[in-house]
């Protein structure tokens, strides 16, 4: 019986649910139809590209492109590796860092608790600016030409912090923690056994941010990556690519004939658009499986009552 | 143990001895030079830098480290390099890109070369026009000078019409008795020739296909001043289209004050009006992109394009049509063409004169220019029996510098498309190009900074639209004028005037 009324409580009427049904399904068609366009744009055919431009139904389809990709361009494999390289070591250690930093934050009992809530939130207000940082960067810390330089900028994000200790503060009562140093638990006991398992869909929520945000990220690269050029990521590849089309046609005007000599050497759109499907594929099967977590650790609480 | 030691360090000893007696010829140094434009992949590099460092070690023991700047990449990271005082020797440099020659060095991020020239980059210097060396010469930190190696390119300005010859002949016109006698902006033959383009090709076919920005100089016959806003040029120098180098009166002018701007304002409106310009040329979002599109289809039937010696060539084969190239001017020469490419050393660099060293023998040893430029034979090319080279198109692909913008090309072997004895009509053809009557000058607007900035924001709102033929000059020209009056038009011109009339007395 309370079942039932359970049941009629959440549903909402046919109607209604039609309706959102059909937003939903816009709101997907929208996301999933740029990308099956580029994914079509990819397996056209050059020609086609060029006699009618961008269509989802080209004259002649072809996977010249792909092939080109793979077989004559052994940087997109390297940039591909970096990429994940980069990704993955970046997520573990950042979410790491960020689930650790705002977990003393959240603590009361931490003496330099406000110091170090406000030594990060002022890096939101105060940057130091490209200049200072790029010479901070190079300089003192060695970050160039050097997997490190596209790894360490982006590892404490005070934003990430500010989430994760609303999400400590939110879901980890201070009563667990009392209970647990009662009966007898250590610090690190406490943070790993007790604490860590509760705290897992916002662990998940900031690595997804975090992984989203390596995976994304192009201008480290652009910055720091000059003379060793294996290192670039994907994204760097692709951004430098898209940057050169551009560049060349805006400056035709100042460089005459030779923009448009040079805007010749640059690979095809249908290339373009293949390094996009490479960028995309990896990242979009990383969401359901911090899904998981994400959905499975609403629905766990802690105290009850 | 005493004696190991005593041992250890006469051997010591004798290495420094040695050290200090090869310092005698050259110590080996590691020079960074930061490239523009490159198609280059790291494998590639590595294996021609190989060749290439091998080579200068016997030269000038000297190793290059190249940085591959690409085309979008170039601009912001050499700006953030050089604010961050990275330590690379030679930059590429010239009055377009970001990291602007006459700035930088005015803002003293270039060594000045005068005296070292001499020193250490004789043949370079002797290899250069003295002409185009004067361009170099500019208001730099250290006083008026030399801060950086020009290239010697394509080192004239000429603007021509791009006609397509293939779909004037379908439209009935002898093209070879069209280009011969030359085309009128202004004339009823060439609003003739549109009007029977769109005719035959039907309403979506927009026969001429502009680069506003072009074609205002080009039919007005203005050239423009060096250091004028960049990309944003609100001044005009009007020269003698066939006699570029006589001196006709001219000062510099406000561009949009004269009748002859207004005039061909009016044209270009009306051109616009009968459908012969695209939209899509007169909004700046997607003039660029259209341009290039257009082009390589060759829907068109008279383009505007700064030339380059040869590009008739290039763009017939690329288009598949029989591209003409109609010339409006004479070919001129001037500092915007003369600072396109440059190299400067950069003060961070440990050995300036070895920098310059290089660069002598980059722009003077055939066996350097052709290695960086084209890469290694066998790799990247095959050389013909006639001398002239043939690419291996698929290593080339992954070794391709801008060609450009790496100093003296005319030291590089023909291409088979070139064919025997291009460069020496390529040098002719440049070599003939008359100086303009203000010969090296270059405007240095920092002392109206405020006014250039007031004006550049004017010039965003009104110049593309007016020049694109998109809005109409009876309403709009008026308003923009009085605008760039507000702005500080007056100022500017006089400034640059002012500065003009001091160059020429000095």
């Amino acid at each position: 019986m309370t079942k039932k009324k359970n049941l009629r409580l959440n549903s909402v009427s046919v109607g209604a649910e039609a309706v959102i049904h059909v937003i939903l399904a816009a709101f997907s068609l929208c996301c999933i139809i740029p990308f099956i366009f580029v994914l079509i744009i990819s397996f056209s055919s050059e020609d086609s590209i060029r006699a009618i431009g961008y269509s989802f139904t080209p004259l002649a389809w072809s996977t010249e492109a792909f092939s080109y990709a793979f077989d004559k361009l052994p940087q997109i494999w390297r940039s591909y590796f970096n990429s994940i390289f980069i990704t993955v070591i970046g997520t573990v250690v950042s979410t790491l860092m960020c689930a650790l930093y705002s977990y003393v934050l959240y603590r009361p009992d931490f003496r330099f608790r406000k110091f170090f809530n406000f030594f990060s939130f002022f890096t939101m207000i105060f940057g130091g600016g490209l200049v200072p940082t790029y010479i901070v960067c190079t300089q003192l810390l060695g970050l160039r030409e050097n997997y490190a330089a596209l790894i360490v900028p982006l590892l404490v994000n005070p934003f990430n912090i500010i989430i994760m200790r609303a999400f400590f503060k939110s879901s980890v009562p201070l009563e667990l923690i009392e209970a647990a140093t009662i009966d007898g638990s250590g610090e690190y006991n406490t943070l790993f056994r007790i604490v860590a398992p509760i705290a897992k869909p916002g662990v998940a929520t900031v690595a997804l941010l975090n992984a989203l945000a390596f995976w994304n990220e192009w201008y480290l690269s652009l910055l720091y990556i000059k003379r060793n050029k294996i290192l670039q990521p994907l994204q760097a590849l692709l951004m430098e690519l898209q940057n050169n089309v551009q560049y060349l046609n805006q400056m035709a005007g100042q460089m005459g004939a030779s923009a448009i000599n040079e805007a010749a050497k640059m690979p095809s759109q249908s290339l373009r658009m293949v390094l996009v499907v490479l960028i995309v594929v990896p990242i979009a099967c990383a969401y359901p499986f911090f899904q998981r977590y994400i959905v499975a650790g609403l629905a766990v609480g802690s105290v009850k009552g | 143990m005493k004696k190991l030691l005593s041992l250890l360090l006469a051997c010591l000893m004798l290495a420094g001895v040695c050290g200090a007696y090869a310092d005698e010829a050259l110590e080996p140094v590691t020079l960074r030079v930061w490239f523009h434009g490159s198609t280059v992949t790291p494998d590639a590099s590595e294996k021609v830098m190989a060749e290439v460092n091998a080579y200068l070690a016997d030269k000038i023991n000297v190793t290059i480290e190249p940085i591959w700047g690409t085309w979008g990449d170039f601009d912001q990271a050499t700006t953030t390099a050089l604010a961050g005082g990275d330590e690379v020797d030679i930059y590429f440099t010239c009055n377009w890109s970001a990291n602007e020659y006459n700035k930088y060095a005015r803002d003293g991020y270039w060594v000045k070369l005068d005296d070292m020239l001499d020193a250490y980059a004789p043949e370079l210097k002797a290899a250069i026009p003295e002409g185009i060396w004067e361009c170099a010469i500019t208001n730099g930190y250290d006083g008026m000078g030399i801060y950086g190696v020009p290239a010697l390119k394509d080192t004239a300005t000429q603007n021509c019409w791009d006609v397509n010859g293939t779909l004037l002949a379908e439209l009935g016109y002898d093209v070879d008795a069209v280009c011969e006698a030359g085309l009128d902006y202004y004339s009823d033959e060439f609003e003739e020739m549109l009007q029977a383009a769109k005719d035959a090709k039907g309403g979506d076919f927009y026969p001429l296909l502009i680069e506003p920005a072009v074609l205002e100089r080009m039919v007005t016959h203005s050239s423009i001043i060096t250091g004028d806003l960049n990309g944003a040029n609100v001044l005009s120098y009007y020269y003698d289209a066939e006699h570029p180098s006589a001196d006709i009166g001219s000062t510099i002018v406000n561009k949009f004050g004269t009748d002859e701007f207004a005039k061909f304002a009016a044209r270009t409106y009306e051109f616009s009006q009968k459908g012969f310009i695209s939209p899509s040329c007169q909004s700046t979002a997607t003039a660029n992109d259209y341009r290039t599109a257009t082009q390589a289809t060759a829907e068109y039937l008279f383009g505007t394009q700064s030339y380059a010696f040869g590009c008739e060539l290039d763009f017939s084969n690329a288009r598949g049509i029989d591209v003409r190239m109609v010339p409006e001017t004479a070919a001129y020469m001037d500092c915007t063409s003369g600072q396109g490419a440059m190299m400067a050393v950069s003060i961070t660099s440990k050995n300036p004169e070895r920098a310059l060293m290089f660069l002598n023998l980059l722009n003077t040893d055939p066996t350097l220019m052709t290695m960086m430029n084209y890469g290694l034979e066998g790799f990247t090319y095959n050389t013909n029996d006639d001398g002239t080279i043939t690419f291996i198109d698929d290593a080339r692909a992954t070794y391709s510098p801008w060609t450009n913008g790496m100093g003296n090309i005319r030291i590089l072997p023909p291409t088979d498309a070139q064919g025997v004895g291009f460069w020496d009509s390529f040098s002719e053809y440049y070599n003939a190009a008359e100086t303009l009557p203000y010969g090296g000058f270059i405007f240095d607007a920092s002392e109206v900074e405020t006014e250039g900035a007031a004006l550049a924001n004017v010039f965003a709102e009104y110049a593309f639209n007016l020049m694109s033929g998109a809005v109409d000059p009876a309403e709009v020209l008026p308003e923009f004028q009085a605008k760039l009056e507000e702005a500080g038009i007056n100022e500017f011109v006089s400034a640059a005037q002012a500065q003009m009339d001091a160059y020429l007395a000095g």
